[in-house]
């Protein structure tokens, strides 16, 4: 309950100091869904592709969104977006296999945050191992809006050690890894890995966390925000 | 969007029948038109929307579909589907979906559901089929007649019989009598001029009242159709009903090489185990029947890989079973001389039944027309235990129960026997009931079946209607029920430490045949043979036809996948089982035999309910 009063606190100054239309307005929206059950609330699981790891520096390449509604991933509403980006793709082309010939229909940086923004509104986001992508998420929203925010997701990674650590288990290098995490709860191994592979399997890791919790009616968002 | 970002589920669809029939285009929009739920244990059931009926695609954890009353219905795992009925038929949702085990379940909604039902027909029939849980499979079991696709070469006699033109019909006869054959091939400057058959004698030398001085060109057929020597068996089949005839000169280059005859033809189609069962009558000793049996497995392994059905090939096995029985009955009566009274050799299990596979063991036992005195005694004793030693050299190993002839306590006089029965059906305590399902599929193999008949006939009066022994006996055959558990890695029989698969004999053929042995004693029929008893049972309205039309096909199905699969170890080199690895089956085959065992949970519900309810 103290959780869910904090978070739309916080909430509720962001969006008192947001200055953009789109941004003032969702974050607004989230601010009734906090209390909302698992059930009853719409998610966003997102997923990421960067060339490195440093905000300030490297670039998004892709973004993968997958809606979760009433408990469920929707797989029709899922959105896979390439986003242009300045160089090369280099390096991590090898492991994400976008090439730059498959970034000549990318949306520009601009375009993609605000594709962003309106397929999230009203949606709790979803990532594992959220706090990398939101700040690639707000470094990038800082770039195109010209005001710096921050961003509000459900961390799977997060939730996954809280129970780890609840149940007393030694955390092993790398258990907290989105595949690691799956084959905890009998999940499928996918062997293809892109944005919205991740975001889907991310998703589905948080349906298996959900229930492990107590079921999707139980569950509160400010619980899974904590 | 391109087809493969989505790639784990349009995988996981794309090999899952009937997925697996749908174009990419129609599988990709299908995989983007789910929606994907997680089920967990906590909530225990899968909470089913009846204003919402969606077609559920289980893609890991395990499921238990149970009806109205609680009683199981279906075991799901991976790749199996839910919720298809109500979508089906339109009707409520009354079945219950209890999760067993967590798991991730893909939802596909109704108008993308009708969407491919109209589209694809495979689709549609796919889940119609499984609504109706039919089994009817006809293609499926259908002998392919492998021995009409061989050359006439292989089946034609050499060196056929060929005389002069100007040879008189009497040498004709005299040459054809003295080769034994129907048919003689009439020349002119080396070529082929006629035929002369045993036919023509008859319609154009004997019933035109011509004497055998007749210049064979008068009565042979001119110009006879011919084939080549790489002609089908089939085509020469064919040419024969087209012209109504029985003889056919196979042709080389101009020449003729050989005769190919109906009779030829037939014995081609059915040769293996008559041929086998005439040299196994042949054999003037021990040694020489062990050799001959060495043929056996590749009988069995032939008529697999012929695709023929399974219940024929249990016949079949099982005639050579008893022609070597007999074949070993007589040879020592050669050496140990006349028996000093009647007597019948009993088969009994799988022998009576008629569904000898591979690796099978001996169950037999004597019945002896009266008391026995000193000699006789001496006499049978040496006589079973030859007859044993026998069959047990020729591959069917000794009996582990030791139900065997050679045992005294199986070598009995008629009044014992019914003695015998006559106990069990009274007392039917464990050990008894365990006996019964072995000793009330009895056969005669050797003996005079006057007697046989008069123990059979007082066993089925003894059995017949009586409720206290048939309820005993249902309470024992449902003891094991189906691996209906085709969920997850199946529920696997495990044999020591080693993972063995799944038994088909002791939790498929074998609940069928008792079923089947059940019903036959409750109604006095003396069939033994599971199939023929089916059949008897729905003929006389003790079953219904449906029911019995679908455990028949029960039957024969796993029957089949038993000896398919013995067939397939046996061409990999690996020792001959009972036990199927389910990670060797396709998926359809998969729910082909899990439709097959759901029919004996079914039969088995159905015979709870007739013998047991009142105790």
């Amino acid at each position: 309950m103290l959780a869910g009063i904090k978070i739309r606190s916080q909430l509720c100054w962001r969006a008192l100091m947001a200055k953009d239309a789109m941004l003032k307005g969702y974050l607004q929206s989230l601010m009734p869904v906090i209390d909302e059950s698992f059930m009853e609330a719409e998610l966003l699981a997102i997923d990421l592709e960067m060339t490195g790891l440093d905000a300030n520096f490297d670039q998004i390449l892709s973004i993968g969104v997958v809606p979760i509604r009433r408990g469920q991933l929707i797989l029709s509403e899922a959105q896979h977006k390439l986003v242009q980006i300045e160089g090369s793709v280099g390096q991590s082309a090898t492991i994400h296999g976008i090439l730059d010939a498959h970034l000549d229909a990318a949306l520009t940086p601009e375009q993609a945050m605000a594709w962003f923004l309106t397929v999230s509104q009203g949606k709790v986001l979803v990532a594992h191992h959220a706090p990398l992508d939101l700040a690639f998420l707000q470094s990038g929203l800082q770039a195109s809006l010209g005001e710096k925010t921050r961003l509000l997701a459900i961390d799977t990674l997060q939730l996954e050690k809280r129970r780890l650590l609840r149940q007393h288990e030694h955390l092993q290098e790398g258990s907290l890894r989105l595949g690691r995490s799956r084959a905890r709860y009998g999940l499928p191994v996918y062997a293809a890995h892109n944005a919205l592979i991740d975001a889907l399997a991310c998703g589905e890791l948080l349906l298996a966390q959900v229930a492990a919790m107590g079921g999707a009616n139980k569950v509160k968002i400010a619980e899974l925000l904590a | 969007m391109d087809a493969s970002e989505l790639q784990p589920i349009t995988q996981f669809l794309g090999q899952l029948t009937p997925f697996d029939s749908l174009s990419e285009k129609t599988l990709e929009r299908c995989c983007r038109a789910l929606s994907v739920g997680y089920y967990s244990r906590s909530s225990v059931y899968v909470p089913l929307d009846a204003d919402n009926p969606q077609l559920y695609i289980v893609r890991s954890g395990a499921f238990e579909v149970r009806g109205e009353d609680g009683d199981l219905i279906d075991r799901l795992g991976d790749g199996d589907f839910f919720g298809f009925p109500s979508l089906l038929s339109g009707e409520m949702v009354s079945n219950r979906v209890q999760i067993l085990e967590d798991g991730l379940v893909y939802h596909l909604d109704p108008e993308t559901f009708n969407q491919l039902r109209s589209e694809s027909r495979e689709f549609d029939r796919f889940f119609n089929r499984a609504f109706a849980k039919r089994l009817r499979h006809q293609g499926r079991f259908k002998a392919k007649e492998l021995g009409s696709t061989n050359r006439v070469s292989s089946l034609m006699s050499k060196q056929p019989l060929c005389l002069d033109i100007n040879a008189s019909v009497s040498d004709a006869a005299r040459l054809m009598r003295d080769n034994r054959v129907s048919s003689v091939l009439i020349i002119d400057n080396h070529k082929l001029a006629g035929i002369l058959t045993d036919r023509d004698l008859r319609n154009r030398v004997l019933a035109e009242s011509l004497d055998g001085s007749l210049p064979v060109h008068q009565a042979m057929t001119v110009n006879p159709t011919t084939l080549s020597a790489n002609a089908l068996v089939f085509e020469a089949m064919l040419l024969m009903s087209q012209h109504n005839i029985h003889h056919l000169p196979i042709m080389d280059e101009g020449k003729p090489i050989g005769v190919i005859t109906s009779t030829d033809i037939l014995r081609g189609q059915s040769s293996q185990p008559l041929l086998l069962i005439g040299e196994i009558e042949r054999q003037q000793d021990l040694e020489s029947l062990i050799h001959v049996s060495k043929q056996i497995p590749l009988l069995l392994q032939n008529l697999i890989s012929a695709d023929a059905r399974a219940e024929e090939i249990g016949r079949v096995l099982t005639s050579v079973t008893d022609a070597l029985t007999r074949r070993l009955i007589v040879l020592n009566q050669q050496i140990l001389g006349q028996a000093p009274m009647p007597f019948c050799w009993l088969a009994f299990g799988s022998q009576g039944r008629q569904d000898q596979a591979a690796c099978s063991d001996q169950d037999n036992g004597l019945l002896l027309a009266h008391e026995m005195d000193e000699h006789a005694q001496g006499y049978f004793e040496a006589l079973t235990k030859a007859v044993c030693a026998g069959l047990d050299r020729c591959g069917y190993v000794y009996c582990p129960g030791d139900i065997m002839a050679q045992n005294p306590k199986w070598r009995l006089t008629l009044e014992q026997w019914q003695q015998k029965f006559a106990n069990w059906v009274e007392h039917p305590e464990p050990k008894a009931l365990m006996h019964a399902s072995i000793f009330f599929d009895m056969r005669c193999v050797y003996g005079p079946s006057s007697l046989f008949e008069g123990l059979q006939s007082q066993v089925l009066e003894s059995t017949k209607d009586n409720d206290i022994f048939l309820a005993g006996m249902a309470g024992n055959a449902l003891q094991v029920s189906p691996p209906l558990g085709f969920f997850k890695k199946f529920v696997l029989e495990r044999d020591g430490q080693e993972v063995k698969g799944i038994d088909l004999k002791h939790k498929g053929s074998a609940l069928i045949n008792d079923i089947a042995r059940i019903y036959a004693l409750s109604a006095g029929i003396s069939e033994v043979n599971t199939a023929k008893r089916i059949r008897l049972l729905m003929e006389q309205n003790i079953i219904n036809r449906k029911d019995a039309l679908n455990l028949a096909d029960a039957h024969e199905f796993i029957a089949h996948m038993r000896l398919s699969n013995q067939g397939f170890q046996y061409t990999h080199n690996q020792p001959l089982t009972n036990y199927l690895m389910p990670q060797q089956l396709s998926s359809l085959v998969r729910h082909q035999l899990r439709d097959a065992f759901k029919v004996v949970h079914d039969a088995q519900a159905g015979l709870k309910l007739k013998f047991t309810r009142s105790f």
